[in-house]
C-alpha cells in the first residue's frame, strides 16, 4: 500500500537511485519513440528543515531533478520519497495530497503564469483546496504580496502588465501563500535586482525559519546559494559528483567539476573585478 | 556622427482602464555606434520598457512622447511610431524570457530558417548552416539540438538558441534582455566573450540590459542606471561603479553579494514608487538615506558632473 511511511521520517525528500529521463517523438514515416536518459542513478536525502542548494552547469538536470521531486516527472527506475511518501507508488489523482504542500518557484517566470487569470487568482490557487476561510485567502494573498514588496494594485494585473522581475515576485507569493512544508526553487532571483534580491533572500530565509520548512535552491547563483543553503550538492550530466557543507565545498571541493565550476565563478568575478 | 539610437525627452507609458501608467519618463539617452550600453537598475524600473521602445516592439496599447531616432531615423515621434525597415534587419531583440523569442511549434532548425528566409531569403540548406555556425558560437551542439523543439531544451540551453537567433541575422545593432540571466558563470563568461568578440570584428552596437552590475561593468562603455521610470545615472560604466554618485546607484552597488564575505546582505527598506503615485519630486526620496527638503518637492534633472558622467540628483548641484 503506498500509504505505508518511509524508513525515516524525519528525511522530507529521499531519491533512491533514480533514472529518468524524457520520451521524444522521432521521425515522420515511422514514428519512434525515444527515451533519453538525464537523471543517472541519484540517490540523495534531503532531511526535514534542511536548506540545500543544487548546482551545476546549463542542461546538468538540475530542472528535471526538481520535477521528479514534484510528482512531474516519473522516474523509470528508483524511488523518490516525498514528505513521508513514495509519491510515483501511489495513485496519480492522490499524489496532489502531497505534492500541494510543496511551494515551486518556477524557472521561467514570464512562461510560468496563466495569462489568462489575474495575479491575485494566481496567488491565490495553492489555498484552492485548503481549509482556509475565504476572507483569510485574501488576507494571506495580500501578506505574501506585501512580503516580496509588490504594490497591492498589481494584484489587479495580468501577467502580460508585469515586468520580469515583478513576474518572479508573483510566482514567489503563490510559493509561499499557504505556508508549504517544503519549498523548491528553481533559480529564483534570476531575474531580480541586487536590492530586490537581497530583499527575496532574507524573506525566504524568514519564511524558512518561521515554518521550519526544508528549502530547495536551484540556483547558478554562488553568492546566492550561499545565503539560502547549508548544504549544496553538485550535479554533472545527470549525476551527484559532490555534496557537503557549503563552506567546505567551496573552500576544498573535491570533485573536478565542483573545482571548475568555483574556477569559472571566481574567473568570472575577477575579470569584472571592480568592486 | 550619427548615432546608433538616441531618444529626446522620451516616455513611454500602458493605457490602464483609469488613465496612462508611464513606465519611463523624460529619458535622454544616446548610445554611439559600436558602443556598448547598459541600462541598468531595479525590477519594474522601465528597462524592458526601453528596449522594447528601441526594438519596435511596444504593445499595440502602449502610448509615447517624445522622440526616438535608429541610425538618425525617426521611429518614434510622439504618438506616431515606424520600424518599417528597421524592425528585425538594423535593430535585433533578444527578449528577457528565452522562451519568449521562441516559437513552441518549430524545432530550433525550423526557426533559423523562418527567420532568415524572410529576412535574406535564404533557403533550407543555406540557413542550416548559418545556424550551425552561431550555435557553435554559444557552446550548443547544433547536431543534437537542431531538432529539438524549445520545451526540450534547459532553461539555459533555450537562453543560448535566442541569443544564436539574435546573432545570426547580421543587424547592426542588437538590444539583449537580460540574456545572461539563466546561465551559470562559465557560460556567462562565454557569452559575453562572445558578444565582445562579435563587436570587435564586426563593429556592431549592443544594447545590453542587465541587473548584473558587475557583468555590466565588465562589458559595457557606457551604463544608465535608471529608478522609476527616470535615469538616475549615466556615464562610463566603470567610473559609475568605482565611484557611485547617486545614493540609488550606490545602494546598488552595496547590495551586490559577494561570496568570499559572509556578512550580513544589507537589504534596502522600501519599495519604489508605483508609477501612479509618483510627486513631483525625486522618485527615489522616501528611500534615500541622504535627502534634503529640496528632493520631496522637486525633481532634479540630470546633471553634467563634468565629462560624460550625468546625475540627477541634487546633492551634486
Ligand atoms: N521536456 C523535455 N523533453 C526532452 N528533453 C528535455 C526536456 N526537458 C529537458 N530536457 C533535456 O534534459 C537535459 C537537462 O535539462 P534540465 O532542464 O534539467 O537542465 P538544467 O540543469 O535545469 O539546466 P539550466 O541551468 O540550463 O536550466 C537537457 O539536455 C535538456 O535538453
Ligand atoms: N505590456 C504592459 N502593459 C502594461 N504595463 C506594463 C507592460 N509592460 C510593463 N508594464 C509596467 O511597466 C513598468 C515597467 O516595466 P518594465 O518591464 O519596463 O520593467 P523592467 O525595468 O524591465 O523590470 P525587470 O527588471 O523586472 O524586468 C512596470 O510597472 C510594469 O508593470
Ligand atoms: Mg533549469
Ligand atoms: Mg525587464
Amino acid at each position: 500500500m503506498w500509504h505505508v511511511g518511509s524508513t525515516n521520517d524525519s528525511m522530507h525528500v529521499e531519491l533512491k537511485k533514480v533514472n529518468a529521463g524524457y520520451y521524444t517523438i522521432e521521425g515522420f514515416k515511422s514514428i519512434r519513440r525515444k527515451y533519453v536518459q538525464v537523471l543517472n542513478e541519484v540517490s540523495l536525502r534531503i532531511r526535514d528543515g534542511e536548506r540545500v542548494a543544487i548546482i551545476g552547469e546549463s542542461g546538468s538536470g538540475k530542472t528535471t531533478l526538481l520535477k521528479v521531486m514534484l510528482g512531474l516527472l516519473q522516474p523509470v527506475s528508483g524511488e523518490v520519497w516525498v514528505l513521508g511518501q513514495n509519491i510515483y507508488n501511489m495513485p496519480k489523482r492522490d499524489r496532489w495530497r502531497i505534492t500541494h504542500k510543496i511551494g515551486y518557484v518556477p524557472q521561467d517566470p514570464f512562461r510560468s503564469l496563466n495569462p489568462r487569470l489575474k495575479v491575485v487568482d494566481i496567488v491565490m490557487e495553492p489555498l484552492e483546496r485548503s481549509k482556509f476561510s475565504e476572507k483569510e485567502r485574501v488576507e494571506r494573498v495580500s501578506e505574501a504580496f506585501k512580503m516580496v514588496q509588490l504594490h497591492e494594485s498589481v494584484l489587479n494585473y495580468y501577467p502580460s502588465q508585469l515586468s520580469g522581475g515583478m513576474m518572479q515576485r508573483v510566482l514567489i507569493a503563490r510559493s509561499i501563500v499557504h505556508d508549504p512544508e517544503m519549498i523548491l526553487l528553481d533559480e529564483p532571483t534570476s531575474a531580480l535586482d541586487v536590492s530586490t534580491q537581497a530583499q527575496i533572500i532574507s524573506l525566504l530565509n524568514s519564511i524558512q525559519e518561521r515554518l521550519d520548512c526544508t528549502m530547495i535552491t536551484v540556483t547558478h547563483d554562488l553568492p546566492v546559494a550561499q545565503y539560502l543553503a547549508d548544504r549544496v550538492v553538485i550535479l554533472h550530466k545527470g549525476s551527484i559528483v559532490e555534496e557537503g557543507g557549503f563552506e567546505e565545498v567551496i573552500r576544498d571541493p573535491k570533485s573536478e567539476h565542483a573545482r571548475h565550476i568555483i574556477l569559472s565563478y571566481t574567473l568570472s568575478v575577477n575579470s569584472t573585478n571592480l568592486l | 556622427m550619427v548615432l546608433a539610437v538616441a531618444s529626446k525627452g522620451l516616455s513611454v507609458g500602458y493605457e490602464e482602464v483609469d488613465g496612462v501608467l508611464w513606465a519611463v519618463r523624460d529619458v535622454s539617452i544616446e548610445v554611439k555606434a559600436g558602443e556598448t550600453f547598459c541600462l541598468a537598475g531595479e525590477s519594474g524600473s522601465g528597462k524592458s520598457t526601453i528596449a522594447g521602445a528601441i526594438a519596435g516592439i511596444l504593445p499595440p496599447h502602449t502610448v509615447t512622447k517624445g522622440e526616438l531616432y535608429i541610425n538618425g531615423r525617426t521611429v518614434i515621434r510622439d504618438e506616431t511610431r515606424d520600424y518599417e525597415g528597421i524592425r528585425g534587419r538594423v535593430v535585433t531583440y533578444v527578449p528577457q524570457s528565452p522562451g519568449a523569442s521562441l516559437n513552441p511549434y518549430m524545432t530550433i532548425e525550423e526557426q533559423f530558417y523562418s527567420v532568415l528566409k524572410s529576412l535574406y531569403g535564404l533557403n533550407k540548406r543555406e540557413s542550416k548552416e548559418r545556424a550551425k555556425v552561431y550555435l557553435q558560437m554559444v557552446e550548443l551542439d547544433p547536431d543534437s539540438v537542431l531538432d529539438d523543439y524549445p520545451h526540450e531544451l534547459s532553461g539555459g540551453m533555450q537562453q543560448r538558441a535566442a541569443i544564436a537567433l539574435a546573432l545570426s541575422t547580421g543587424a547592426r545593432i542588437l538590444v539583449a534582455d537580460e540574456p545572461t540571466s539563466a546561465l551559470d558563470a562559465h557560460l556567462r563568461l562565454q557569452i559575453v566573450e562572445e558578444l565582445s568578440r562579435l563587436r570587435r570584428e564586426t563593429g556592431v552596437t549592443l544594447v545590453f540590459i542587465s541587473h548584473d552590475l558587475l557583468l555590466a561593468g565588465a562589458i559595457c562603455d557606457r551604463m544608465a542606471v535608471m529608478y522609476a521610470g527616470v535615469v538616475a545615472e549615466v556615464g562610463g560604466a566603470r567610473a559609475i561603479l568605482e565611484k557611485p554618485l547617486h545614493p540609488y546607484t550606490l545602494m546598488l552597488v552595496e547590495s551586490t553579494p559577494r561570496l568570499d564575505r559572509r556578512k550580513q546582505l544589507k537589504p534596502f527598506l522600501g519599495e519604489p514608487p508605483k508609477p501612479g503615485e509618483l510627486t513631483n519630486g525625486c522618485p527615489f526620496f522616501n528611500r534615500c538615506p541622504s535627502r534634503l527638503t529640496v528632493c520631496a518637492v522637486k525633481m532634479p534633472p540630470l546633471m553634467s558632473i563634468g565629462g560624460e558622467r550625468h546625475v540627477a540628483c541634487w546633492l551634486y548641484e
